[in-house]
Parts: C-alpha cells; structure tokens; sequence
C-alpha cells in the first residue's frame, strides 16, 4: 500500500519515526518533495487565509501528493507531553485539511498523545491496523520506530564562528529552508554561527520556565522559551534570533515572554508569511549582524581599557 | 484595595452583586468603546488576540479610577487566554502601574488550596461573615443567570414584537436599573420583574421572522463592542438571534467538567465534525452550528478575533456543515483594524441572502 506523509509542520521532528514505522508495515513510503513555490501556493489556494503559513504549506504539501497515494498521515498531535498542551492547530489539522481538499484518500488521523511509549503505543495500533497488519507486525515496527527517532540527532551547532546566535522557533520554521529563506545559510555567510534548542537539555529548559509566574502549558512556550532565555543568561550566544509566522498565536505570547525576561539582550524577530520578500529579510539580518559585531568589538575595546 | 475586573458582556452587573454584597470597594472600567481599545492596543503586543487588548484598556481606564487590584479568571480552555495574566502583569509593571492580579485559574491547575487562597484574597478586606460571603456568590449568579435570560428573551422576541424596538428598550431599561441598585436583592427583584415584563410584550406569533445563531468565540461573541454591537443590530432589523455562550453557561461548564458533564447536547452534535476538544471554544461553536440547523434557524454568523487558533479550525470545518446542511453559515473576523462600514455590510448581505432564500422556498424554486 502507498502510504504519504505530508512533510509539513512536525515531520521536521518526527520523520524518523514516521518513515521508518510506515517502511517496516511494509508499506511504500511516499513522502512530499520540499517546500517549494507550488506546494505553497496550493497551501494557500486551499487552506482558510486565516490560518498561519506553515498550517498553508502543510495543506500544500497533501495536496501534493494525493493522487500518488492510497493512505495518508495527517498527525494530529494532541499532547507531547504530560499536562502540556499544543497549538489548537495540531488537535484539528485533520478537520482542517479534510475539509478543505476535495478526492483526498483515506486518512490516518488518530490522536498521538506521546506522552508515553505506552500512550503512543495506543496510536500506532490504531495507524497499523488501517494497514491490515498484525499486532507483532505493529509492535516490531514500533519498536524499530522508537529507536530510529532516538538515534536521530536534529540539531544545529556550528562551531568556529566568531559570533554564534540561538536560534529559535518552531521545528517547521527552523528546517523548512524555503518558508524561512535559507536562514541558516545566510547566518553562516555573515559570519554567524547558529545554534539550536537541542543542545540544551530538558531539566534546563524546565527550570527556566519554572520561573514564570504561570507553569506555561505549552510544550513550544517551554521549550522556545526555555532555550532562549537559558542562553541569553549563559552568555553561551552573542543574541538570539526567533524565526516565527504570522498570525502564529503561540509565538506572539512566547516572544513577548522572552523579552519581559531578557529585555537588554539582542533579539530579533523575523516573521515570514507568503507575502514575505526576501530582500527585506536579507537587510534585516545584516542589520544585526552588523549590531553584534559592533557590540562584540565595543565590548572588547572595554575590557583592553578595564 | 479597590478590585476591577475586565468587561465580557453582562458580568458587570453580577460582578457589581458580587462586591455590594460582600462590601468590598470596586471600580466597574467605563464602558467598553473606541478609546478603550485604542489605550490597548497601544500597549499590547501587536498580535496578541484581541479579547487582551480591550482588557488592557479596562485595566488602565480602571486604574485612573482608583483601581490597585484586578480579579481574572485563568483558562478558558487551553489556549491564549490562559497565559494572558502573565503577560498582563508584566505589561502593566512595565508601564508603571502597580496593580495586583488575583487569578482564578482551575483548580485542577493551582490545587483547590491555592483557589481558596486566592478566593480569600478577594474577600479580606469584607467584613462579612461566612455565611454573608456565601450568600453574595450565591445572589451574584442568581443575577448572572437573570440577566442571561432576559437577555436571550429580548434577543429571541425582537423577531416577533408588534412594537417595533420594544424588546431592546426593555432590555437596555433593565441593565441601567440593575446598576442603579443599591444591594443585591434589590437587584434581583428588578431583573425578575423585567423578566416579566418580556413575557407580556405583544407579539404576532404568525411572524416568522428570521432567525440567526451567534457561534464562534466566547469573548468576542459575548462582548458587544467587539463584535459592533451585532445583537443589537439584530434586534433592529427584527431579525430573532440566539447564542449559547453566555457567562452562565461558561460557569457551568467549568464546573461540570471535571465530571466531564458538560456541555453534553454541544458535544454530541459536533461529534460527526470535530470530535474532540482542541483548545478554546472550537468544538462548541461546531456544535452549536449543528444545533442551530437542526433548530429551524435560517443561518448562523460565526465571529472570531483575527488570529485565534481554535476558531480557524472550526472556520475550516464550517463550509463543510454548510453544504452537507444546506445550511448558511458566515464568519466574521475582528480586529482592531476592522472598519465597521465593511462589517455591516457583510451582515446586511447575509441577511438578504437569508431572506432570498426563504422566499425561494416560497415560490418553489
Ligand atoms: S504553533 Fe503557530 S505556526 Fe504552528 S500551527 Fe500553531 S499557530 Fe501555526
Ligand atoms: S480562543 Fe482565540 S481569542 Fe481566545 S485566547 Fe485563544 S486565540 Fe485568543
């Protein structure tokens, strides 16, 4: 059987998991090209104009591939973790696209709550039986499943760079190099180096966002907050940068967080959407480039007079 | 400490029940308007919905009236809303004022001990006695409740009065009187009697006027000015409007839900579309679009601040019903940016529609 996945939203995180399950149920794997113009166009042409770009280019990238296949996996994340929730989004992007493309095929829309191998179980169960498989079958795949997304190290550390940003925002935001213009290779052709949330463990992220006066009850507050401030504190970074969407309503909460909390330090926030041009995105990073080489090279005239 | 709270539709009428009754000092932020939103939105974040900027806009109009403390209540269904307080706080220390913030989050979140605590908080400077306090919570959801029902009344009979305006006359009567009471009982006795008064209003039960749903987001369906005062317009073009959420039945349904009691009739009927809760009120205006079809109404108008997560999903679902119903359903988005002039059209025209439709009917087209 043909199975698609979309390469949308969180497959950027999960696609080990997702491709190797899929692989070992022994189905035909089909997953949607990159990001490209026509997979966003059709994400726009599809998708409520009022939802966010990635949520647009996620229904591009099914529209993309429905015709090639007979099955397709439309996550809908509910919970990553315990009393934590997800963007509203997540929970409905099955409604979302199903409603919104005509001739889909056959959907896997089951709820994944990951917050325990266990609970996960419970889905990819469900994920296997629409394959007509066997429960051994779906455990061994599971199970080859799990290792493979434990094995895989996502992550961006750059090393050698005189100046080094954190680097934050959503998965999507962070490894879709069309949606965000090739940040990273533009960062590294000023001279920067980049450096992403997955290097900070997770009892630091948590600590951090224990600070706050409300338990944030967003796995994406804790986690991009988390990263940002701890590296803001740690000095491990010369600024942070936040790659977010428009209308993105978790990340309009979390940038005004990471700025009541680090008020001084040097942020920038780059929010794209369809409409995006690229050249305004090219003079706004080189504008800051330009602010932390200056502060690099005042900070260093200082400590030769101190 | 003198307490404020931010505007949703009537809860500042119980609220005034509430603090009478318990004798603490208060300030009820003047009406919502322009020159609200406008202070909000000058110091809110840019996207932040639009429920935060008005309230920020209550909160300083309230501060130039006395105001050093504020009662909130924390989620209202996982999303935004319930990490407003942390930003408002912030926001309101960043701009210099020292306002206290009382949060009343769920007790499944802080623990019953700490909404107690908290709860307290409200009540130190009352002198009552317990059963004084009890007794004012009690009248202050009695007048919630009061003033739901005559609300919906007047909003339901305006399709069917034989005096043109009466239904909204007797409406806006009751809320100046309710808020010229001195006490609570007082109050009480005033919404019953105009409660009584809707239920003697001539009307031509042989109209078969209009009827329009209002589903979508509580805040921005619940207080007018965000949503330009749609019931009123309503009411004007005899149009007879309905809308589940209210104050009370968000009381409710925060207090059924723990038992999973809640909202059971709602839930059932978005079942075929969405069914489960994916934050805010998504799977409630779902419902309550299906329930309005299977009610004989002739449309429903779906209105959501721009942005808001929840609603953007249940907008995707909407067309869906629409046409598996034959069902007309409009969504309206708002802003601060929005210009009334657009927005009224958008309402007259789906109003027109309604009515072409029905006369099709008519003629057997
Ligand atoms: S988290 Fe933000 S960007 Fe992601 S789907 Fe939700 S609104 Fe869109
Ligand atoms: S439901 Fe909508 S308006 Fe309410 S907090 Fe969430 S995004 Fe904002």
């Amino acid at each position: 059987m043909k199975v698609g996945i979309p390469k949308g939203l969180l497959y950027y995180k999960y696609h080990p998991f997702l491709i190797t399950f899929f692989n070992e149920l022994g189905a035909e794997v089909i997953v949607s090209d990159d990001t490209n113009k026509k997979i966003l166009d059709e994400g726009v042409k599809y998708c409520v104009d009022d939802a966010c770009m990635p949520v647009k280019i996620f229904h591009g990238h099914v529209a993309s591939i429905i015709d090639n296949c007979e099955l397709i996996v439309i996550p809908r994340i509910m919970q990553l973790w315990k009393n934590e929730y997800i963007c509203p989004k997540f929970c409905g992007l099955p409604e979302m696209v199903i409603n919104s493309i005509d001739n889909m095929p056959k959907a896997i829309t089951d709820p994944i709550y990951a917050t325990s191998k266990k609970k996960l179980y419970s889905w990819a169960k469900l994920a296997g039986k629409s394959l007509n498989k066997n429960n051994s079958t779906i455990k061994k795949a599971f199970n080859h499943a799990l290792t493979a997304q434990r094995n895989h190290l996502e992550g961006i550390y750059d090393q050698g760079y005189e100046l080094n940003i954190a680097l934050t925002g959503h998965a999507y935001n962070i490894y879709d190099n069309y949606s965000n213009m090739n940040l990273v290779r533009k960062l590294n052709d000023l001279g920067i180096g980049v450096i992403t949330a997955e290097f900070t463990q997770e009892h630091i992220l948590r600590a951090e966002a224990s600070n706050l006066y409300k338990r944030p009850f967003w796995t994406f507050t804790r986690e991009n907050y988390g990263f940002a401030v701890n590296a803001a504190k740690e000095k491990s970074v010369d600024g942070i940068i936040y790659i977010s969407s428009f209308n993105c309503g978790l990340d309009s909460i979390i940038i005004e967080l990471i700025k009541n909390t680090v008020p001084s330090f040097p942020f920038l926030i780059l929010k794209v959407d369809e409409h995006t041009g690229e050249a305004g995105i090219n003079t706004r990073i080189e504008a800051f480039a330009d602010m932390l080489e200056r502060r690099a090279s005042d900070e260093n005239n200082i400590s030769t007079h101190g | 400490m003198k307490i404020t709270f931010p505007h949703m539709g009537n809860i500042y009428i119980a609220a005034k029940a509430l603090f009478d009754g318990l004798g603490v000092d208060y300030v009820i932020p003047p009406q919502n308007n322009k020159e609200v939103l406008n202070i909000g939105t000058r110091y809110s974040p840019e996207e932040i919905c639009l429920p935060f900027k008005i309230m920020i806009g209550n909160y300083i109009q309230a501060i130039e009236q006395g105001a050093d403390t504020v009662l909130l209540t924390g989620s209202c269904g996982p999303c935004r809303f319930g990490e407003y307080c942390e930003l408002q706080m912030n926001l309101m220390k960043e701009l210099g004022y020292n306002l206290n913030f009382i949060v009343l989050d769920m007790p499944k979140d802080i623990g019953i001990k700490e909404l107690f605590k908290r709860l307290g908080k409200v009540t130190v400077t009352s002198n009552k006695s317990m059963y004084g306090k009890t007794k004012a919570l009690k009248d202050a959801l009695t007048v919630a409740n009061l003033i739901d029902e005559v609300e919906a009344k007047a909003h339901y009979l305006a399709g069917y009065e034989r005096n043109k305006g009466q239904c909204k006359r007797i409406l806006n009567d009751c809320k100046k009187e309710a808020m010229n009471c001195s006490n609570p009982e007082e109050m009480i006795s005033s919404l019953r009697k105009y409660k009584d008064k809707l239920k003697y209003i001539p009307v031509d039960i042989n109209k078969n006027p209009l009827k329009i749903a209002i589903i979508g987001e509580i805040y921005t369906v619940i207080e007018p000015f965000s949503n330009f005062f749609i019931e009123d317009k309503l009411m004007d073009y005899g149009v007879s409007s309905k809308r589940e959420m209210t104050p009370t039945w968000w009381v409710k349904n925060m207090a059924l839900s723990p038992l999973k009691l809640n909202s059971l009739k709602i839930k059932q009927s978005s079942k075929d579309y969405l069914s489960l809760a994916i934050g805010g009120h998504a799977r409630e205006c779902v419902g309550e679009a299906v329930l309005a079809q299977e009610g004989g109404f002739d449309g429903a108008i779906q209105i959501f601040p721009m942005g808001c997560m929840p609603e953007i999903v249940s907008k995707s679902i909407l067309p869906t019903i629409s046409k598996d119903k034959d069902f007309p359903i409009m969504s309206l988005v708002v802003d601060d940016m929005t210009g009334e002039a657009g927005y009224i059209t958008r309402v007259e025209a789906f109003i027109d529609l309604l009515e072409r439709r029905r006369n099709n009917v008519l003629l057997g087209s």
